[in-house]
């Protein structure tokens, strides 16, 4: 757990101290519709890029404009203040507007900043929509994506080794989904924010370290008691988030837990096993085009209402936060319908508007969460 | 929203005031100048228009019959589609469908009335959607989602990478509504091979789309009447953008509204080859006559909107050009990059080309057209990218002579805040003031329009430009 | 006689409101300190003298609003949602929208005959909507915030302004006044900006009759007609107290609900 703690707490954690050590080379990505296995078999360790621990805005406001959603300004801020300087390199993949411009923004910072740009600044055009020609561009994309690699880093990635490393992926995807079993009604041993740690940390530990973590962990909750009182049941839901103290703000000293999520850097991810025989690209872009969709997608409103509803029968949620962060309109706007939808089947939701960062307005946050709460029966 | 608004259809009470405007000016001047007196609300909008000639008449032609076709749809027999104006119509008059175009309908809202769209912008942050998504798209489409309109059958959008708020919004009101959904999604580039084939592709898929829920085959011969009605505007385009580049600029401001509303609303049909005949005509006069298009005939200074005009409230915007003796050089908007235009041929893979030879040709023609869209061609990748956004507005700004680049948006416009500020620092590189408006094109309650004009003065001022 | 109270620290003003059987003994409203603790317990100190009573004789005190987990002398916290809420449902019996504009934020709270939240929405990020508006505002005009909510009814032509953003809005103040245009527009522009803020929230939770205001602003005349016109409902007063002091009252309430439970 404390592996997990320490990864999710800092951006320079002791893994990726340890793997620049050993002279091995980091690339940093931005969304989850990219396959980290892609990098992971050509020895590269992938780390998800995240903004915690941002301090001030300077750089950040002094590229991107003033109404754009905190993330993508925190990443540019940590980027200019030389935080992410352990990356030999970085994909930028248009999750969405405000994300695919950190491309220019990271560029032109970095003719103004010296030394803050990555040798290698690359860019992963995945598409909206997940049927037909946008599979197949999706997988071009992906096969031109492992040539660049293959060119700049100087290897050679076979299909074995992409075999090998969607097997370790897999593992991972396997543990935290049993993970999950461990948050269900009659066996709820493990906090929202321990689980969130666990699979924010998973987006930047190297896989085997995570599995082997994870696996440790799991035996331990095995025989843990579950967790004492009154606890009402939670779900978050929402923008991106990797604030493992967001988790800690709903959960302290309130009788509440958090069962469950639909976060980019969540267990949306877990589940789902990717086929280890044939062709390796193609089962790794149906995998990461078609599952885990996000609302960037369009038009896939009533699939994710069905997994939320899904979602909240299997952990017994019994209220939904729905939070976004200013200016990402994708989730606010969705987080309109969620409202609409799951009250109409009586699930209480509470939306939440924020700004990402470092949790300096806890106090509006934590009246509205113990409002909410105090009216879950 | 105010609760007496629910009692009247907004685009029933558009359509019989524009049919009206549009009927006012057949009886003799003094009949129209004495009439007017008794309307003063009206007065000075209906000025804009009448003053514009027969172009003028033209334009409220051709917005009268926009929305009185919205309203005839059901009855003849036409489905509703909501849409977006970087979405061209010719597919839909292909098929019988009528477009609904939400964010041309917001401008042509804040135009005409002096208070706005507000209440049904707010309408729609009171049913959820955020308060940071477009103005543009929330004013007309807060109509429709309350019930104030025609029902709208289907949903169909192309910006999906190009601009979330726009696609978000949309997808929006297919959830709200639960209408039938489609997007045209574009890659981060242009002019390849590989989007080009992905432009077909995806424009195949949006064909399917329409023949589900029209319940008709395309007729690629009808197709090919549009197509080559698209010719002709696409002919007469290029001579009025050329004109853009004459010293005065002929074209009065309304003009470039003219041109890309028609455009946005009607391109292949009748009606916008009328409008572009009579502005040929009515320009080429004032051109040989070597006259400027603004009223005072003095042009003081050339600007280029790089991204979009003012259209809150009341045409504030266009009589502050016509004051100050600014000559608009065009938007974003306003350029349509067929392959024969002056602008395009510096630029491999900028434009598109008609082939009506073969349906395959067709179809392929008529997606390249659609992806050279405002917003859609050059804000969809990195804008520093060959046929993105700086390369396109250099252009522009060299050819037409402007001297200075002004920015104008919406707060909800995510994907040109990312980085509007490093884009205007390498215009400024290249010798081209720029201003940024941080108001919003279509709700002057986030800058009102006294603050935007004074700071218009200062910057033109500051810089020595006027 | 069963004597409970409800202490209410905000980030602006702190109120204390003592209750016997179920009517207000005495109550008292101070500028908040810096210090929360300070805050309690002057304010408690301020309404114990106010009815003549000591700390002792209350058998049990509710803290409310931001500063609640920092008073020393209550037994329970409760949001400031459910206790305004609470407080308004005593204020009018009928209410089942409560509309709280305070100095720092602005809520929407829909009850249901019990007082109970059924849902609410409150406003973030910004001072738009909220009584620090209104503040700036006045100050612009050099006028007391009481004096601008009279402004309304004297107006012909109310200004537009830019709503979104208080520091604009301000600049936009500041232009009309130098214009040379009439006070009461200028007010009736600030009056009716406040309102849409507002009424966006409001709308958002679907309000019903009757709809009762609390907070500061509910004093300022208007804002409350202009929002009633943009809601389509009548905003009814509170004469049994003041609404300033709503908060506290559910509090107290819920200190009384807290000791009959017991």
């Amino acid at each position: 757990m404390q592996a997990f703690l320490n990864a999710a707490n800092q951006i320079e954690n002791h893994a990726i101290k340890a793997w620049k050590q050993r002279g091995k080379m980091i690339v940093g990505y931005t969304c989850s519709h990219m396959p980290p296995e892609i990098l992971h078999a050509a020895g590269i360790l992938p780390v998800r890029l995240r903004g915690i621990q941002t301090e001030g805005m300077e750089i950040g406001d002094a590229y991107f404009g003033p109404f754009i959603c905190s993330f993508p300004k925190c990443l540019l801020q940590q980027a200019g203040m030389g935080q992410y300087a352990f990356l030999d390199g970085v994909v930028i993949i248009p999750g969405c507007d405000a994300m695919r411009r950190l491309d220019e923004c990271w560029r032109k910072a970095g003719n103004d900043h010296e030394n803050i740009l990555p040798g290698w600044f690359d860019y992963l055009d995945v598409p909206h929509k997940s049927e037909g020609h946008g599979l197949r561009w999706y997988q071009r994309e992906l096969r031109n994506f492992l040539t660049r690699i293959e060119q700049y880093f100087g290897v050679t990635v076979t299909d074995d080794a992409l075999h090998e490393s969607i097997d370790t992926y897999n593992r991972g995807r396997q543990l935290l989904q049993s993970l999950l079993e461990f948050r269900k009604l009659d066996n709820t041993v493990v906090s929202g924010h321990d689980v969130f740690a666990a699979s924010v940390a998973a987006s930047v530990l190297p896989r085997e370290e995570f599995n082997r973590q994870i696996e440790k962990w799991l035996t331990e909750l095995a025989i843990k008691k579950p967790l004492a009182g009154n606890t009402k049941r939670l779900m978050v839901v929402g923008s991106i988030s990797d604030e493992i103290d967001l988790f800690h703000l709903i959960e302290s000293e309130s009788q509440a837990l958090v069962v469950a999520e639909n976060l980019c850097f969540g267990v949306r991810q877990a589940g789902g096993q990717i086929a280890t025989n044939g062709d390796p690209i193609t089962a790794l872009a149906s995998h990461y085009l078609t599952t885990s969709v996000c609302p960037r997608m369009f038009g896939k409103y009533k699939e994710r209402l069905a997994l939320l509803k899904e979602t909240i029968a299997r952990y017994q949620v019994q209220g939904v936060i729905l939070q976004n962060i200013r200016f990402c309109d994708l989730h606010g706007s969705e987080n309109g319908l969620f409202e609409r939808d799951l009250e109409a089947i009586g699930i209480p939701c509470l939306r939440i508007e924020r700004e990402y960062g470092p949790l300096t307005e806890t106090g509006r946050i934590k009246l509205r969460i113990d409002a909410f709460l105090e009216n879950i029966d | 929203m105010r609760p007496e608004l629910m009692q009247y259809n907004y685009d029933w009470m558009m359509a019989k005031t524009l049919e009206a405007a549009a009927r006012f000016p057949l009886g003799t001047p003094t009949e129209t100048r004495l009439a007017l007196k008794y309307m003063p609300y009206y007065q000075s909008i209906a000025d804009t228009f009448y003053t514009a000639g027969d172009p003028g008449m033209q334009l409220l032609n051709l917005l009268s019959e926009y929305y009185t076709n919205i309203l005839k749809a059901h009855e003849s027999g036409k489905k509703i589609a909501a849409t977006t104006f970087c979405q061209s119509p010719a597919i839909f008059y292909a098929m019988d469908v009528v477009p609904v175009t939400f964010e041309v309908l917001t401008a042509l809202g804040g135009l005409v009335w002096k208070r706005g769209l507000f209440d049904y912008m707010d309408y729609c942050c009171e049913i959820g959607m955020t308060e940071t998504s477009c103005s543009s798209q929330r004013g007309a489409m807060g109509a429709y989602l309350a019930g104030l309109g025609e029902e709208i059958d289907f949903v169909v959008c192309d910006t999906p990478g190009v601009c979330d708020t726009n696609a978000n919004a949309f997808s929006f009101a297919a959830a709200y509504l639960d209408k039938p959904f489609f997007q045209l999604n574009y890659p981060s580039s242009l002019g390849d091979a590989r989007s080009e084939q992905y432009h077909l592709d995806d424009y195949k898929a949006l064909v399917s789309f329409l023949e589900n829920h029209t319940g008709q085959k395309l007729d690629y011969d009808r197709l090919a009447s549009i197509l080559t009605a698209v010719e002709e505007q696409d002919n007469l385009i290029a001579e009025l953008e050329d004109m853009f580049m004459l010293e005065p600029v002929p074209l009065p401001p309304i003009f470039n509204l003219a041109l890309y509303t028609g455009r946005f609303t009607f391109c292949g049909h009748p009606a916008f080859t009328r409008l572009l005949t009579s502005m040929r005509d009515w320009a080429w006069k004032r051109a040989k006559q070597g006259c400027s298009g603004l009223k005072s005939g003095q042009e003081n200074l050339r600007v280029y909107m790089c991204y979009i005009d003012h259209y809150t409230v009341d045409m504030n915007f266009w009589n502050y050009l016509d004051e100050r003796g600014i000559a608009n050089v065009g938007s974003i908007l306003t350029r349509n990059f067929r392959d024969f235009n002056t602008y395009t041929r510096e630029f491999e893979g900028a434009g598109y080309s008609l082939d009506v030879s073969s349906k395959d040709a067709m179809l392929n023609s008529i997606a390249q057209l659609n992806s050279r869209l405002p917003m859609v061609r050059s804000i969809r990748g990195p804008y520093d990218q060959p046929n993105m956004w700086l390369e396109e507005t250099l252009a522009i700004t060299k050819l037409c002579r402007a001297r200075c680049v002004i920015y104008n948006g919406t707060p909800g416009c995510r994907n040109t805040w990312g980085m509007v500020k490093p884009f205007a620092r390498e215009i400024e590189n290249q010798g081209y003031p720029v201003h940024i408006m941080y108001g919003d094109a279509f709700d002057d309650r986030v800058e009102s329009w006294e603050s935007t004009r004074e700071r218009l003065d200062e910057f033109f001022q500051v810089r020595g430009l006027l | 006689m069963t004597v409970v109270a409800g202490c209410d620290v905000g980030s602006l003003t702190s109120k204390t409101v003592i209750m016997r059987s179920g009517r207000i003994l005495g109550n008292a409203i101070i500028k908040s300190k810096p210090n929360p603790v300070e805050s309690a317990q002057t304010v408690m100190q301020a309404a114990l003298a106010a009815c003549g009573i000591n700390m002792a004789d209350i058998l049990c005190c509710i803290g409310t609003g931001y500063g609640r987990n920092n008073i020393p002398f209550v037994s329970d916290v409760k949001s400031e949602i459910s206790c305004h809420g609470k407080g308004a449902q005593w204020l009018l019996p009928s209410a089942r929208t409560v509309i709280d504009i305070g100095g720092q934020d602005c809520k929407t709270i829909r009850i249901d005959n019990a007082g109970q939240v059924v849902r609410f929405a409150a406003n973030d990020k910004c001072a738009s909507g909220t009584g620090r508006f209104l503040e700036v505002m006045s100050g612009v005009l050099d006028i007391s915030v009481d004096e601008l909510g009279n402004l309304s009814a004297r107006a012909t032509a109310p200004v537009t302004l830019a709503s979104n953003c208080t520091v604009w809005a301000q600049a936009d103040v500041i232009k009309f006044v130098n214009s040379g245009c009439p006070l009461a527009d200028i007010g009736a522009g600030i009056n009716t900006a406040m309102a849409k803020r507002v009424a966006i929230l409001a709308n958002s939770v679907k309000p019903e009759s009757d709809i009762i205001m609390t907070g500061g602003v509910a004093k300022n005349k208007g804002v409350v007609s202009t929002l009633e016109k943009l809601l389509g409902h009548q905003i009814k007063k509170s004469r049994k107290a003041d609404p300033q002091i709503a908060g506290a009252i559910g509090a107290a309430l819920f200190a009384l609900e807290t000791i009959n439970s017991r």
